[in-house]
């Protein structure tokens, strides 16, 4: 490969002492520090950079920047980089993709034979029937062709991605002369700026400008640097505009992560992203040695490559004009330059792997292996698109202009209209200082509204009326197609032919030609296709490309890498202060919701049975507690609990069950009485943030005349649950203060206390083993140092460690349903068995006409215990309950377990009312298929149904 | 994500609070009939414009209020 | 009483950064005294500092939070006005706290926390609730010095995770991450 670097240029960014040793397609080739990964090809001759996706065509330079159709490449794991602005490094594997053998012999070359059969609609006409082959080889031979590179997830080696939030007073997005003099007018003006742009460097098209422009932006850069207000992130893009200018940013300059995403509420949001080049439609419009303008003039003045030797140039504007300068001053010999101002116009480009001829409109066909266009621009709008606004057609200046925008967007720059550099930087700056003080006063609100914030002094400033003078709309003739067909969607091989057909079959909204055709649905989501597709279509049907309307530009503006999306994982997990204990110990973790918690320490089965026989503790701190004082606290419980709470006296303790506003159950626990205004409330595990929120509901909303306030204090006790026959005389030897006969301290009781020399320790005698029990809760602090001690001191009644699944079997024996498990969200009070509990009498209960209308009810499932008659038959959670003979479903088994203590299989399970009576044989379909007979039990305990065993 | 104006904290994230739904009347529910009560549990205005909505600021300063949100354009303004 | 150790939720963990970028420390033995009703003259999001130490804290609406050294919750609770609208709360065990502090301590709590951070909304001294990593935090910017500085206090069962995950926060600007506090 022969080298097409040019001597050195006066604006180039290159390094030419630093040389970057890479590889393409598997061969070494090199490059200069400050190339990008498609300068330096360019540079090294390389004509060729990929396959079109349908039919292989070869693709070369277009763009030269992050819209470059052409110039997605793999590089080392990462597929689909951008070679136009990625910068080149050490060592980087680069390569093609979407070609199958290899870039020179691409199979899928023959797609071009074929041609006619690929044009619009081509795979819903085509792989539709029949329809068993869609999975096997439909879709695996449709992947081999498929666009796009590998994915190595299993090897990847790159950093993690990351996140951050900002609140910069103005966001610039665009950092040319305008977005550059923007972000120094607000910062200036006392705003914080935050100024984002794609290109690695700031300037925009100064950077490949002339001697006068690139002086502008030396001084501008220099100024930008000093400027302590403004934070510059390069390589970087503002992808999204949501509601209230939340603005989303990707950086891409970040030292540490490959990409991080910064979440960015921004006063006020100035656009200006400048324009994009747009490609003219003709024949061979895609042929290697086809570019645009930009593209030339960045790899002549940035990169110093040569892009060709005999170039046409069709120009419309200055910029092509400027383009001839640039390639005669680089040694390229012009031979023809096509003036579309004149009439002039090129008519198709002929080549394979590189343009050989230009056929002209008048007739003449001209040897050239470049031809460089520069017919117009589309304004990348999608940021004003994502606020609402849409953008206004000038056929005069052939252009869409934004109108009517909100106050807190702003617009400078080529967006907003034409000038020079002067005019822009004037334009910019003047934006700023109008960004800045829209910011500044709303940030002046904010400050007086916020309650932590430190009170602004004085007014805020006066605001600003926009007196700033309009850029003009310079006149520029409307040329979006020759006389002959191309290419619209260089990505998505999508040509004006195409459209036409589309629009003949009746797909002629420009929503419907996209998503039939494909147009603009490639990576450049529209940014070089979506105006002359429009004008295709405005051309079909005869009407004014003013008329037809765009496609709408949603985020992301640029393609986002997943990683960066994901940031970083943030997933919160709850620890006990003995879950440490728990894992050193042996413990089986299990996730509970948040919670992390012991599943058992080796042998679920033994644990269960030295609670029945002696006793166990357990940490059972993260069922919910909820502090509760104030005189009205009786209130708030005859209120939320579907029972009566008025006349519970001080030590004493109530179970309570709550429903929804719509009767069905949606919590339970205990609530103990400490003193006459002081109680504490326990809730489910998973419940209590929800059972916190709707107390504080009641009580703010619904009645703030009660005095009440509410404190949730369930990571503050650790609660320890002493369970089994031995569990009063073990406690005994810790408590001191504390009478613990069952005279003294009778079941349902609570007392506080000092445990293992802890103050101000919970005890509770309540129990869910259905053994003698009771519940300590102990200030998390001290709590490793009680659980130590009754270990210690219970050594000789052998006192262990239980974990969460042996509690299942212990009060899956004692028959207590779980809420959330053994009801769900259509269970309504009479399911779970509440009867007795539920006071209808009462004038006021969450959910009372419901639970009237439910307890009139007679069609409501009903849980029962139930016992297989095969007592080694264990049926699975959710199995069904059927009908005898049919497949009718009359219910479910919602917890099951062996029972270590009966030798048997035990349930409860929701079963329709007909067959709730004690004595009726219910039919179970297993997992396998079986049914097996199963007994509807008199109670839901399994074992001792009265009680005995823990009133002793 | 929209700003929500908390009449404690101040503006405030959205992802901060929680949208409660629009305001509604709690009947009587020891006179209401089942139709009034489920007409309260179920039925919403769901309005393409302004609403009456409570919000929890959930992480912030804990307090149910009540503001007035535009559900089209996501404007907000204060009850009072 | 007062010869029982205090077990933290975050270990006791003091983590640095070689220049003295960033620092993350805990401070979760810090007495906590929660006052509902009627309280002290600190208004919601402000705080005060008391000569003898003791920091109140306007945790929110009617609400106050008073911070002293470990083991001051029978002398905090003593000092403070009750009525009988008053509740107390004793949640010294219920919240771990840590300390973020150092130059970059703004930088690193703006990657896991939505607040403004500015120095003119969240000054020295402003207390606030907010989102940071996920869990609903109860913070205090508390400057030492001229350095920032923020407490940061969530239910205890979250702290070991909390003090993880801001750790992995600041990690960007030099601070030093033991492998047992490693998020992933």
């Amino acid at each position: 490969m022969s080298s097409h670097r040019l001597p050195p240029q006066p604006g180039e960014v290159i390094d030419r002492s630093t040389v970057i040793n890479f590889t393409w397609n598997g061969q070494p080739v090199i490059g200069l520090a400050g190339d990008t990964i498609a300068s330096a090809l360019a540079a090294q001759g390389v004509d060729v950079f990929s396959r079109s996706m349908k039919y292989h065509r070869h693709r070369g330079i277009m763009t030269a920047d992050h819209w470059d159709p052409n110039l997605s490449l793999q590089v080392d794991d990462e597929p689909n980089v951008r070679a136009g602005t990625r910068l080149l490094a050490e060592g980087m594997q680069v390569s093609t993709q979407n070609v199958w053998p290899s870039l020179q012999h691409d199979v899928g070359v023959l797609n071009k034979a074929v041609g006619r059969f690929l044009s619009a609609g081509f795979y819903y006409k085509t792989f539709m029937k029949p329809k068993f082959l869609w999975d096997n080889v439909y879709q695996s031979v449709l992947r081999k062709f498929a666009p796009g590179g590998r994915v190595h997830w299993k090897t990847s080696t790159h950093g993690a991605y990351d996140k951050r939030y900002a609140h910069p007073d103005v966001l610039v997005a665009g950092g040319g002369p305008a977005g550059m003099a923007a972000a120094l007018g607000a910062a200036q003006a006392g705003a914080s700026v935050l100024l984002v742009e794609m290109a690695p460097e700031l300037g925009g098209h100064l950077c490949w400008g002339n001697d006068a422009e690139r002086a502008a932006l030396d001084k501008l850069t220099t100024a930008v640097i000093a400027e302590a207000n403004i934070e510059v992130m390069t390589r970087s893009t503002v992808t999204g505009r949501y509601d209230h200018n939340w603005v989303a940013v990707m950086q891409g300059d970040h030292p540490l992560a490959p990409e991080r995403l910064v979440k960015a509420r921004v006063g006020s949001l100035v656009v200006a992203p400048g324009l994009i080049e747009r490609p003219l439609i003709f024949s061979g419009n895609d042929i290697p040695g086809v570019m645009l303008s930009g593209a030339a003039r960045r790899l002549i003045n940035l990169w110093a490559v040569k892009p060709g030797q005999r170039a046409v140039v069709l120009t419309a504007n200055a910029e092509g004009d400027a383009a001839v300068k640039d390639l005669q001053a680089a040694g390229v010999e012009v031979v023809e330059v096509v003036d579309v101002r004149t009439g002039a116009m090129v008519a198709s480009a002929v080549g394979k792997s590189r343009l050989q001829k230009v056929v002209l409109e008048d007739g003449r066909t001209i040897e050239a292996d470049l031809l460089v266009t520069a017919t117009g621009w589309t304004a990348p709008t999608s940021l004003l698109n994502m606020a609402g606004n849409r953008p206004v057609y000038d056929p005069q200046a052939a252009r869409y202009f934004p109108e009517n925008l909100p106050e807190e967007i702003l617009t400078s720059g080529g967006i907003a209209g034409n000038g020079s550099t002067d005019e822009l930087i004037a334009h910019g700056s003047a934006t700023g200082v109008l960004a800045a003080n829209r910011s500044l006063r709303l940030r002046h609100s904010r400050r007086a509204a916020t309650a932590r914030s430190r009170s602004p002094e004085g007014p805020a400033p006066e605001a600003l009326t926009d007196t700033r003078t309009p850029l003009r709309r310079e006149a520029h003739p409307e040329c979006y197609r020759a006389s002959t067909h191309g290419f619209v969607d260089y990505a998505e091989d999508v040509s004006s032919k195409d459209l036409i057909q589309a629009a003949g079959e009746g797909f002629d909204s420009i929503e419907l030609m996209k998503r039939y055709t494909t147009v603009t649905m490639g990576p450049a989501q529209g940014k070089l296709e979506t105006v002359n597709a429009a004008a295709v279509l405005a051309e079909s049907r005869g009407m004014d490309l003013a008329d037809i309307g765009t496609t709408v530009w949603r985020p992301p503006f640029a393609p986002i890498s997943l990683g960066a999306l994901a940031g970083r994982i943030f997933e919160p997990v709850r620890r006990s202060a003995l879950q440490d204990w728990h894992e050193a110990h042996g413990a089986t973790a299990l996730l509970a919701g948040q919670w992390v918690r012991p599943d058992h320490y080796g042998d679920a089965v033994a644990e269960a049975q030295n609670v029945r026989n002696g006793v166990g503790i357990i940490d059972v701190t993260p069922l919910g507690k909820i502090d509760l004082q104030g005189p009205d606290v009786a209130k708030l419980l005859e209120l939320v609990y579907v029972n009566r709470w008025e006349s519970l006296k001080v030590g004493r303790v109530r179970y309570g069950a709550m429903v929804a506003e719509d009767g069905v159950v949606s919590d339970d626990g205990v609530t103990g009485r400490l003193s006459e205004n002081h109680w504490l409330m326990t809730t489910t595990s998973s419940g209590a943030g929800a059972v916190w929120e709707m107390l504080e509901d009641w009580l703010q909303t619904g009645h703030p005349e009660w005095q009440v306030h509410v404190t949730p204090v369930t990571g503050g006790l650790t609660s320890i649950n002493v369970a089994g026959p031995h569990s009063r005389q073990l406690l005994e030897r810790l408590v001191s203060n504390v009478d613990l006969s069952s005279d003294a301290f009778p079941y349902f009781s609570v007392r506080q206390g000092t445990v293992a020399d802890v103050p101000d320790c919970v005890i509770w005698r309540i129990g869910f083993t259905g053994e003698l029990s009771f519940e300590v809760h102990v200030p998390s602090g001290h709590a490793l140092a009680v659980w130590e001690a009754l270990l210690a001191e219970g050594q000789d009644l052998g006192c262990a460690p239980f974990g969460v699944e042996a509690q299942r079997i212990l009060r899956l024996e004692k028959g207590h349903y779980i809420v959330g498990q053994d009801t769900d969200g259509l269970s309504k009070a009479p399911t779970a068995g509440l009867g007795g509990l539920v006071k209808l009498d009462k004038t006021d209960t969450i959910g009372l006409p419901e639970l009237r209308a439910a307890y009139q009810r007679e069609d409501l499932p009903i849980l029962v215990a139930v016992q297989p008659d095969d007592p080694t038959v264990l049926p699975e959670e959710a199995a069904q309950i059927v009908d005898g003979q049919t497949a009718t479903i009359l219910g479910r088994v919602t917890s099951s377990r062996h029972s270590p203590t009966l030798g048997r299989s035990i349930c409860l399970a929701q079963v329709a009312p007909q067959l709730a009576a004690p004595g009726t044989v219910i039919t179970v379909l297993m997992a396998d298929g079986r049914r097996i007979p199963a007994t509807v039990q008199e109670h839901h305990a399994h074992l001792d149904h009265q009680g005995a065993r823990q009133r002793v | 994500m929209i700003i929500v104006p908390c009449p404690h904290c101040g503006p405030r994230n959205s992802v901060d609070l929680r949208n409660c739904g629009e305001v509604v009347n709690r009947p009587n529910p020891d006179t209401a009939t089942l139709t009034e009560w489920r007409t309260y549990l179920y039925l919403r205005e769901n309005a393409a414009g302004w609403v009456s909505e409570t919000w929890y600021c959930r992480a912030g300063c804990r307090r149910y209020f009540t503001i007035e949100r535009n559900t089209v354009t996501n404007e907000i303004r204060d009850q009072s | 009483m007062s010869d029982l150790l205090f077990q933290s939720p975050l270990n006791k963990a003091e983590l640095t950064s070689p220049g003295g970028n960033i620092g993350l420390t805990d401070e979760s033995a810090t007495t906590k005294i929660l006052v509902r009703g009627q309280g002290p003259a600190v208004a919601y999001g402000q705080s005060k500092l008391l000569p003898n130490g003791t920091l109140i804290c306007g945790s929110r609406p009617d609400e106050w939070t008073f911070l002293a050294g470990p083991g001051k919750s029978a002398e905090v609770q003593a000092g403070i006005d009750q009525s009988e609208a008053t509740t107390i709360v004793d949640i010294t065990h219920g919240r771990a706290m840590m300390r973020l502090f150092g130059p970059a301590a703004t930088q690193a709590l703006a990657k896991v926390c939505s607040i403004d951070l500015a120095d003119d909304l969240t000054p020295d001294g402003a207390v606030f609730s907010a989102s940071v990593a996920k869990v609903t935090c109860d913070l205090v910017r508390s400057d030492s010095q001229g350095i920032q500085a923020y407490l940061i206090s969530c239910e205890r069962s979250f702290g070991a995770y909390l003090i993880s995950a801001v750790a992995d926060a600041a990690q960007e600007f030099g601070l030093g991450v033991p492998a047992e506090l490693s998020l992933h």
